[in-house]
């Protein structure tokens, strides 16, 4: 027995050891997946999204020029800069400016001994001029003793070198260049239809395109060739990014358009793919701008029509509007004013006072939005910073009228990122949202500036994911500036880490995805099952409650639905359970209206036989 | 039937919320004031209460549900109402009033049961009505409300036979005395803390000194 005893001992303790070394395998995740449950209380979920790669300007090294050679010697003569072949001539060229540099020292050093030898020489003749007085001195003038002066070191004359004129590395102009960092780069464009990556390098005042597998060349874009004054414009801190295709143009030349927001030169810049500036957007006439507040665009998105939608962050109007031939339009979609008791209590006293007291009231104004993106039947997307105090209009999606079409879809307005504040010494963190994105599918992307999170909605804004954190390692952000995303894959811009993140979708992402897609081309009961797989994997997963209850809704099995929308949905229940009844009601007709009368005729019977008795009682006393 | 009042105990209230002006009249005429009905009528309250936060249905539930608490709904019905009991007393003994501790108990407890039964109404509503329907429960809500409010003054002007000015000022105040009533309640119980936790200190004090 007691042998028995040790051999399952040392199994048991055999087993417990190996099991050890299976887990620790998944803690690959540098950020804890979290979903928010009905109530607004986070719950610990499976994570959609995982890291894949950080690229870096080193990991892309060799950016080519867009520019021809022929219009890089061009933009050389124009500009006083000097043209270069490839990296190895400037480094010639520099050996030889170096080599000329050494000559011209050691040519002036030989200069210096040429005058000490003059003046060696002068010495030698005084010398030779006192000895010859102090010999006979008589009837001659004086000659004093020269002071000495030493023979000087021979040097040689150096060889003949050729003159170079030095060329500052700024100044050279290269049709490659070498991409050692981005510096502040703010924005990020993924064009759909060629799948290439346009990056905003605004410190280095520049474009970089690449595919969005980052494989290929870099191509950099920073010189524009301008038609009208035959000049060269360059970019000041760009810091936004818009491309449009329009495929009715026959020229192919013409059909995919750049939209650059060139900050610091205050306008945006629309270039065809090859460079050619065709447009410029500059500050409206006065009479439609504030001639006091600057024009200095941060983002630009362009509709369908060409009509230019600029993000200004120094005008609360909304954003600018041009037409397609670049004339002010009209200010678009702008944020409501939040709603505090102040200016409720502004409001009040402005209804009652005079307008000469009223106006020196503080304006309520609200909160200029910071980014936007459209989709591709033209809704504008936009998303503005939450401060302390201003939590209105945080993400809109509005309607070509400016008016926001997320208000009205369910009972209450809806909450955005974290959905609790949260306070750690002494500062207070709320999500803070500086991007969105939509993808063709409609998923909605924002990009929390605060913690470094990606928070995933459906179109109709229920939170699929959470991905993204801060902090250093791979996966966390410090400043992040942008996001996009592309196929399965979403790239993330980190302005303080100078790197795009990107991040691939895990298998349970692509269930959620897959039954989302499923529900969405209306096969209500092929989702099912994606769903069921979602709940099996995490029972917490909100959302895959309210698919399946749609399924069911959508199925006719109203109750089953209800119990699936229970404490998930309100909408949802509400119109289950509105269905519901009313199949009850028409089911049990019949048992109504007989119960109803059983119950009539029971009464007033009753009723009757109590009278009876009563009068009874009375004739009796 | 109406001036027939030798009725039992537990159909006063009912009479009372139906002849809102009189019923406290002869309430007070036939002294028929009973404290077992009162209580029972507070109980009804505090369930009712309970069953609100539990019964009414999904739609219409606003309640943060993941956690059940007891207490809050105590404090909120029963502490509630003896805090509106003894305040009113304190505060009309002092104006006039010729009410009692008792008769203030058992009229305040009569008012609430139009709010009761709505409510009970309302919970049963809410769990067969959709959303588009909520008029109905407002209405209910505030119809029951109402009532118990007009019942509410109605009875304490009878108990202390005041004017309607003058129960509607005494009422006014008789929350604020509730609101200082429960500042020195919270205060006492955070002093009693005190005591307590200083006395069990100088135990424990004890206990290791003598290491018993």
């Amino acid at each position: 027995m007691p042998k028995l005893k040790k051999i399952a001992a040392i199994a048991v303790s055999a087993l417990m050891a190996v099991s050890t070394l299976g887990t620790g395998a998944f803690a690959d995740q540098p950020y804890d997946g979290y979903n928010y449950d009905w109530w607004g209380d986070p719950v610990p979920s499976q994570t959609g999204y995982v890291v894949d790669r950080v690229v870096s300007a080193k990991d892309l090294k060799t950016g080519k020029r867009y520019n021809s050679v022929d219009q890089l010697k061009d933009i050389a003569e124009k500009t006083g800069k000097t043209f270069f072949n490839n990296k190895e001539e400037y480094l010639e060229h520099q050996a030889k400016y170096e080599a000329y540099d050494k000559y011209k020292d050691a040519y002036k050093e030989y200069e210096d001994y040429l005058e000490d030898l003059e003046k060696y020489n002068e010495y030698l003749e005084k010398l030779a001029a006192y000895e010859e007085y102090q010999k006979d001195p008589e009837g001659k003038e004086e000659v004093k003793k020269p002071r000495e002066v030493k023979k000087p070191e021979e040097v040689k004359e150096p060889e003949k070198v050729e003159e170079v004129e030095r060329v500052k590395e700024d100044d050279a102009l290269m049709p490659e260049i070498e991409l050692t960092t981005f510096t502040e780069p703010r924005d990020m464009f993924i064009d759909d239809d060629t799948g290439k990556l346009y990056i905003v390098d605004s410190g280095n005042s520049r474009i970089l395109v690449v595919n969005a597998d980052f494989s290929g060349d870099v191509e950099v874009m920073d010189f524009f060739y301008n038609p009208e004054t035959d000049g060269y414009e360059t970019l000041n801190k760009p810091r936004g990014i818009f491309v449009r295709h329009d495929y009715t143009i026959e020229d192919e030349n013409k059909q995919t358009m750049i939209y650059i927001a060139d900050y610091d030169n205050g306008r945006v810049l629309a270039v065809y793919e090859d460079g050619t500036v065709f447009q410029q957007f500059t500050k409206p006439p006065s009479e439609f701008y504030d001639d006091k507040v600057t024009f200095q665009p941060s983002k630009v998105v362009v509709d369908v029509a060409g009509n230019v939608y600029v993000c200004i962050m120094s005008i609360t109007d909304g954003a600018v509007m041009f037409a397609p031939d670049g004339t002010f339009s009209n200010y678009y979609g702008a944020n409501r004013v939040e709603q505090t008791a102040q200016a409720i209590a502004n409001k009040f006293w402005k209804t009652i006072l005079s307008r000469e007291v009223a106006a020196n009231f503080i304006q309520a104004v609200p909160m200029e939005f910071s980014n936007f993106d459209i989709d591709d039947e033209g809704f504008i997307y936009t998303v503005t910073e939450a401060t302390k105090d201003t939590q209105t209009d945080i993400f809109k999606k509005m309607n070509p009228a400016g008016e926001n079409i997320l208000i009205n879809l369910g009972f209450s307005e809806y909450t955005y990122g974290d959905a609790a504040s949260y306070y750690y010494k002494n500062t207070t963190y709320r999500s803070s949202i500086n991007d969105v994105d939509v993808d063709e599918n409609g998923t909605i992307r924002l990009l929390d500036y605060t913690n470094g999170r990606v928070f995933e909605y459906t179109d109709e804004c229920d939170l699929l994911f959470i991905y993204g954190g801060s902090g250093d390692q791979k996966g966390l952000f410090k400043a992040v500036s942008a996001v996009e995303a592309y196929d399965d894959i979403v790239y993330v811009l980190d302005s303080a880490k100078q790197s795009i993140t990107t991040f691939k979708r895990t298998e349970f992402g692509d269930i959620v995805h897959e039954a989302m897609s499923l529900y969405n081309e209306g096969k209500y009961e092929e989702s099912r099952g994606p769903w069921n797989e979602v709940l099996t994997r995490d029972s917490n997963y909100w959302f895959a409650y309210i698919g399946l209850g749609n399924a069911e809704l959508s199925q006719g099995n109203y109750e089953l639905a209800m119990d699936y929308f229970y404490r998930n949905s309100r909408s949802g229940y509400n119109r289950a359970f509105k269905q519901f009844r009313m199949e009850f009601v028409r089911s049990n007709f019949n048992t109504f209206i007989i119960i109803i009368a059983v119950v009539v005729v029971v009464g007033v019977v009753l009723s009757k036989v109590i009278k009876y008795m009563k009068k009874k009682k009375a004739g009796g006393k | 039937m109406r001036f027939d009042l030798d009725m039992p105990a537990w159909k006063w209230p009912f009479y009372v919320a139906k002849h809102p002006f009189e019923g406290f009249e002869d309430l007070r005429w036939k002294k028929a004031y009973n404290m077992k009905v009162a209580l029972v009528i507070v109980l009804c309250l505090f369930l009712v209460t309970v069953c609100q936060h539990v019964m009414t249905g999904f739609l219409f539930n606003t309640t943060y549900v993941k956690i059940f608490n007891i207490v809050p709904l105590l404090v909120q019905t029963i502490v509630l109402f003896f805090t509106w009991v003894v305040g009113n007393w304190s505060l009309c003994t002092l104006f006039d009033g010729e009410g009692n501790m008792k008769s203030i108990c058992v009229v305040s407890a009569y008012a609430l049961v139009p709010y009761i039964i709505t409510q009970v109404v309302v919970i049963i509503a809410s769990n067969i009505l959709e959303r588009n329907e909520e008029a109905f429960i407002i209405f209910f809500q505030y119809f029951g409300i109402l009532w118990s409010v007009v019942l509410m003054i109605s009875g304490i002007k009878t108990v202390h036979q005041y004017t309607i000015p003058k129960t509607l000022i005494a009422m006014i105040f008789t929350v604020f005395a509730m609101v200082i009533i429960l500042f020195i309640m919270v205060l006492l119980m955070s002093l009693f803390q005190q005591v307590y936790i200083f006395i069990y200190t100088i135990y424990t004090e004890l206990m290791y000194r003598f290491s018993l």
